[in-house]
């Protein structure tokens, strides 16, 4: 019996032990009000023709991100590979959020050459002229902001934004964003939006793990 | 639980990174540079929905004095000590119509209409465009390139820069005084025409743009430019003066992406009506400028390559013995490359030559104006993507004249949006 009621007792604490710890997720969305509009083509004053048509950057989305996180999150890196077009003189998507470590992929759709750069105190690169078909990567090691250019076209820009964490998420065309398995604790959370961060708040995963609203308002 | 930053957003987007150039002016650029970018837009300005941008280039450019003139310009300028603002427009009427234009200044003598000019696409869908007024250069590819961040070094090539000993105002009257102007193309004189001293004419000018009426089209790989306007190659005019057209033709062909063959050609009457006058001709088809062009283009990862050679032909009036042989020929090459080797940095350099056909005079036969080389080395380092600093050397050796040969250092900051 003693036997029995020990083995029990064994059982329940290494179950207890192995329980995943109660997360939580945060979920909202993000009210993007202030227009930002796609960057224009230079003048074309020296131009023999009009120039031809392009794609314009998706400038509504916002990243949503821990400014604060558990000790611990900043020691999990998962190599990750995204890409990043170069698409009708745009770069698709315009925002990328990615976690340190990512690699990124810049194809070329374009029937003419891009050259992807960036000067960055971030990650300062530049990728050279490469045609259609072809692709080149960069790595982004460190967390910050990187502004990546064509030195080609100028008025090709877009953000690839690098966290030391994996609690942040981008919008969707909604502006709806969604961060899951957040430990139980009191964080400041930022959202931000072409350039800087538009509006902080201030909120706490319960204990018990469970969804926790916020939205944000850009203006 | 420990709160650490996840993502820092402090300083600008782009930080400015000093390192130690060549020179404490180096240093100064890179100084001014940064206090000269931080709160001016690094992005052209759009107005009405995008219907109107503006964008603008302002170069500073700093040089000891060139006393062989071998940088100066049309305008009397040199190109290696100037400050030029020019602030640029473009104005979208409707999807076939849009009004285009740039203002200028150099050393704030004076603002001119550098280019003005409308641009209709009667399809839309088609590659078909008519631009009338002050329209961009027909002619090779670098007139269109003039800009300070389409060209990698400080200086600009012979063909579109270096003034010859001809004028459009006054010719000489025999070949003796054509080749006493022999490298004085800063200020010729002759005794036919205007008989003040000015600035003689390049084979090709960069500087100033030609009104008249430009037709492009296209299909595939072809691009296909032609051109009616008021002035020539060397003297393009925003009135007519002499009742002469020139016509201009370009094309150019991209084989594959990254590689632009182009060839041109320009024939426009050059003399003014006051030589013509004296000619006897108030309209002369003679006396004409022709000038062919073949300009490449191949760049590839980090490397860009061009090349570009003009043959320019004038021909005047002969007054005396011994004749000025009727035309005057002069060919110009040159090669340029650019290599970027870090992000933000690059290297440059540029061999040209410039050279002239010969000319009996009573006791001279010589080429009637001094075959000029250029070397040009430099590099540009990016403070921001719109804000680069430069510094070149360029070593001229001529053939003739009071100064044969001068080395050159100078420094520019350059800044768009």
């Amino acid at each position: 019996m003693r036997l029995l009621i020990a083995m029990s007792l064994v059982t329940v604490t290494l179950t207890a032990a192995q329980a995943p710890a109660p997360t939580g997720t945060l979920r909202g969305r993000v009210d993007v009000r202030r227009v930002v509009a796609s960057a224009e083509r230079r003048p074309g004053v020296a131009d023999l023709a009009t120039a031809g048509p392009r794609d314009l950057s998706d400038t509504r989305r916002a990243v949503v991100y821990l400014d604060t996180a558990p000790r611990g999150a900043f020691e999990e890196r998962e190599p990750a590979r995204l890409r990043m077009d170069q698409r009708n003189e745009t770069f698709v998507p315009h925002t990328l959020a990615v976690t340190a470590g990512t690699t990124v992929d810049f194809p070329n759709n374009d029937g003419t050459y891009h050259n992807v750069f960036s000067l960055s105190k971030t990650k300062r690169f530049d990728l050279g002229r490469y045609a259609r078909g072809h692709s080149k990567s960069v790595r982004f090691d460190r967390p910050g902001i990187v502004r990546v250019f064509c030195d080609i076209h100028s008025h090709m820009n877009a953000f690839v934004l690098v966290f030391g964490h994996r609690y942040f998420a981008l919008t969707d065309t909604d502006g709806s964003y969604r961060i899951d398995n957040i430990p139980p604790g009191t964080y400041a959370v930022a959202a931000w939006h072409e350039g800087g961060v538009r509006d902080t708040r201030t909120l706490a995963i319960p204990s018990q793990g469970g969804v926790v609203e916020q939205d944000f308002v850009v203006r | 639980m420990t709160s650490l930053r996840a993502l820092r957003f402090c300083g600008p987007p782009e930080p400015w990174r000093r390192r130690k150039l060549p020179g404490a002016f180096a240093a100064w650029l890179v100084v001014a540079g940064s206090a000269f970018a931080q709160g001016l837009p690094s992005e052209p300005v759009s107005i009405a929905g995008g219907r109107v941008v503006l964008g603008g280039e302002a170069a500073v450019s700093v040089a000891p004095p060139d006393p062989g003139y071998f940088n100066y310009t049309d305008y009397e300028h040199n190109t290696l000590r100037e400050i030029r603002l020019g602030l640029t427009a473009s104005v979208r009427a409707s999807s076939r119509l849009a009004f285009l234009g740039e203002v200028r200044t150099e050393n704030f003598n004076r603002v001119s209409p550098f280019a003005l000019y409308a641009r209709v696409r009667p399809f839309p869908a088609r590659r078909l465009d008519i631009q009338i007024g002050r329209i961009p250069p027909t002619f090779g590819a670098f007139t269109r390139r003039a800009y300070g961040h389409d060209n990698p070094l400080i200086g600009y090539p012979l063909a579109y820069q270096y003034l010859t000993s001809l004028r459009a105002d006054a010719v000489p009257a025999s070949a003796d005084e054509l080749l006493r102007m022999r490298a004085r193309g800063w200020q010729p004189s002759y005794s036919i025409g205007n008989p003040a001293p000015a600035p003689g004419l390049p084979l090709v000018t960069a500087f100033n743009w030609d009104t008249g009426v430009q037709v492009s089209t296209g299909w595939r790989a072809i691009d296909v430019t032609g051109a009616v306007t008021n002035g020539s190659a060397s003297n393009p005019r925003v009135s007519d003066d002499n009742a002469g057209k020139q016509i201009a033709v370009r094309a150019a062909i991209t084989p594959v992406t990254g590689l632009v063959v182009g060839s041109s050609f320009a024939r426009g009457q050059f003399l003014s009506r006051r030589v013509l006058s004296i000619v006897n001709s108030g309209h002369d088809d003679r006396f004409v400028q022709r000038a062919h062009g073949v300009d490449l283009e191949y760049s590839r990862d980090h490397w860009l390559v061009r090349a570009d050679a003009v043959l320019s032909q004038w021909r005047l009036p002969e007054f005396s013995s011994p004749p000025t042989h009727g035309t005057l020929t002069a060919f110009a090459g040159s090669v340029e490359g650019r290599y970027t080797f870090l992000p933000g940095a690059y290297a440059a350099a540029r061999l040209e030559h410039l050279t002239f056909d010969r000319v009996a005079g009573p006791t001279l036969t010589a080429t009637w104006d001094a075959p000029v080389s250029r070397v040009e080395v430099g590099g540009g380092y990016y403070l921001q993507r719109n804000v680069v600093a430069r510094l070149s050397y360029q070593h001229n050796t001529r053939s003739g004249g009071r100064i044969t040969r001068d080395g050159l250092m100078a420094a520019q900051l350059l800044y768009w949006f």
